[in-house]
């Protein structure tokens, strides 16, 4: 399942390298590659004893990092009563989605809350990131500071000090809005999030002189215009990047979701953990499989649009690690 | 954009007033709650009397030890996840052929991206007495081993969850020295040793500073490992500071407990940092000298 993601999104980041072999699709991917094999372009010494080491470790620490899923993959088709003991193959589990309202709503919240959360932050960390970068002055290193503690505070931190305050505004001042589940599903995963957006949308324009906003400017376009025609088109990238990855990272949210969630509004990470308690059973395999797709799906479609964008493999790992 | 009336951060406002509002702020507050106490069994906070006496509970014994856990968890935590990650990112960066790289990382970000309880659970199911593990010891004809629940399987929780977050960072500091000056250094003589430690390594130094903080702070606060495959024994800060809030209903030492947590985190970095750039003093003086004698 996720080799097949994988494949197309691969086939994608060879676009601009190669249009004919991405035209192909990724089964050229290995033709392509023995290509340059067979004409090396530099001088290759011969694979010492440690290169061969590091090789092999590498592709057990790959092994390794791949069991879980697997095995969570695996276990979603499990059609015994317990998640860990298995007992027969079956797509039973699957049903749950549909038959179990409970499972049904938690995974409908998520989505919902994931959506919410992630133009939020687009729409606030576009605007931020924009301002950092073509509007620089002092304030920018207190942002940036401010920026950089909530990437460093330890999620759990976060998430007790959004549980006082929010039962605090909703309860003692009164505002009905705080005592709404999506609502503050959405703020508690706003704050990384944005910080995250503001991140990729600062450092994509920083990477590119103002000449163009200037041309612009020089031919009369109103400021709005040039916001719109020019800035906002150049950032897109970043924007859509970081749309997908605060849709992932909400999706994902378990620790400060577990803390403001309000009964009635439980999103899917939050009903795993209180079953890791109670007992597992092979519907949460089940379910965390097609939620793993979808992120998948997300974060292919994050790849594909860095890529056009002309980055690098290692931009686009550096960006997807969370900036 | 309004070019005259408007200030420079105009744009950045709302992100500005939305991360204070429901960072600063609520962060701040959990500050003041620390120095507050627990009035009595139903109410949760009480801030009439300041003192430093929740710092002081936490110091105690009882509460201490689990930070003394937590330190071990994360300094062993990290130093394998650096040991283990070093020479993955190493090889996808600088050995595995270039048509690869895009799949590797991809390889790297899929359980990156995997839902981090979820992955918990896969080596939940692994470890546990049912799973594989105990079953090939039973095959070997050891008896069952129960892994789960214990310490070294939260050792081995974090290391997996937090081992993309090294590799990644590290992948792009080893990319970033390129073949060019690693092919440069073979070409005047230096052997492949040399070449690491005086141009492979050096250069890459700002990604394993950042790969290394990106694993070391987030598993000092970890909750979800510790959680499942703890077991209900809390022996991280991040489940018995939850409990506090969530269970015993103490705000304020529950408070004191994250304040302290974010302490020990800052402090230790400092120490640690402070321990290298003193270690390897003698080291940096010697290839100064030398790096002058070729100039010369």
């Amino acid at each position: 399942m996720t080799a097949a993601l994988v494949g197309p999104g691969e086939g994608a980041f060879a676009a601009p390298d190669a249009p004919s072999a991405a035209q192909l699709g990724t089964a050229t991917g290995s033709a392509t590659g023995s290509a340059t094999d067979s004409a090396p372009p530099e001088h290759r010494p011969r694979r010492t004893l440690l290169d061969r080491t590091l090789k092999i470790w590498a592709i057990l620490i790959f092994a390794f990092l791949f069991t879980p899923i697997v095995v969570i993959v695996a276990y979603s088709f499990n059609t015994g009563r317990l998640l860990a003991a298995f007992t027969g193959f079956g797509f039973d589990s699957f049903g749950a989605l549909f038959t179990k309202p409970v499972v049904r709503d938690a995974v409908l919240v998520s989505l919902k809350v994931g959506v919410v959360a992630a133009i939020f932050a687009a729409l606030l960390g576009t605007f931020a990131g924009i301002a950092l970068a073509r509007r620089p002055g002092k304030w920018t290193y207190w942002f940036m500071g401010l920026l950089l503690l909530v990437a460093m505070t330890p999620e759990i931190v976060d998430a007790v000090a959004l549980l006082p305050w929010l039962v605090f505004l909703g309860q003692d001042l009164g505002l009905g809005i705080f005592n709404n589940g999506i609502v503050r599903l959405v703020i508690g995963n706003s704050v990384f999030s944005i910080a995250v957006v503001t991140y990729l949308v600062r450092a994509r324009l920083l990477g590119m002189p103002e000449n163009l906003e200037e041309a612009s400017a020089d031919l009369y376009a109103p400021p709005m215009r040039t916001f719109r025609k020019v800035t906002l088109p150049l950032t897109m990238p970043a924007i859509l990047a970081g749309l997908l990855l605060s849709f992932t990272f909400s999706l994902d949210d378990t620790i400060v979701a577990s803390f403001v969630q309000v009964s009635g509004a439980t999103p899917w990470p939050v009903y795993v953990l209180s079953a890791v308690h109670t007992g597992l059973r092979p519907e949460v395999a089940a379910v965390s499989s097609i939620m793993l797709v979808i992120t998948l799906g997300a974060l292919a479609v994050v790849g594909i649009v860095l890529k056009r964008a002309g980055d690098s493999s290692a931009e686009i790992a550096s960006t997807m690690a969370g900036g | 954009m309004p070019r005259r009336r408007l200030p420079k951060y105009a744009l950045a406002l709302p992100a500005w007033l939305w991360l204070i509002a429901f960072f600063i702020v609520p962060v701040a507050v959990v500050f003041w709650y620390s120095f507050g106490y627990k009035p009595g069994l139903f109410g949760s906070h009480a801030n009439d009397v300041l003192s430093f006496d929740r710092y002081i509970e936490v110091l105690t014994p009882t509460f201490f030890k689990t930070f003394l856990n937590t330190l071990q968890i994360g300094v062993a935590g990290t130093l394998l996840c650096f040991l283990i990650g070093a020479p993955v990112a190493y090889w996808m960066a600088l050995k595995a052929p270039a048509h690869l790289k895009g799949l590797l990382i991809a390889l790297v970000l899929v359980p990156f991206w995997t839902n981090f309880l979820i992955r918990t659970i896969g080596w939940m199911i692994v470890l546990s007495p049912e799973g594989w593990v105990s079953q090939a010891f039973q095959a070997l004809g050891f008896n069952p081993v129960s892994i789960l629940y214990t310490r070294p399987a939260v050792l081995l929780g974090v290391v997996y969850n937090y081992l993309p977050l090294m590799i990644l960072p590290l992948y792009v500091a080893f990319d970033r020295v390129g073949v060019v000056l690693r092919e440069a250094s073979k070409d005047l003589g230096a052997s492949p040793l040399r070449t690491f430690t005086r141009v492979t390594f050096p250069l890459a130094r700002p990604g394993i500073i950042v790969g290394v903080l990106l694993v070391y702070i987030p598993l000092m606060g970890d909750y979800i490992t510790a959680t499942v495959l703890g077991g209900a024994k809390g022996n991280m800060v991040g489940q018995m500071l939850a409990s506090q809030f969530q269970t015993a209903q103490n705000w304020a030492l529950g408070s004191a407990m994250a304040i302290m947590l974010i302490l020990i985190t800052v402090g230790s970095i400092a120490v640690m940092g402070g321990l290298i750039v003193l270690g390897t003093m003698p080291i940096r003086r010697r290839n100064r000298v030398r790096l002058q004698e070729v100039s010369v």
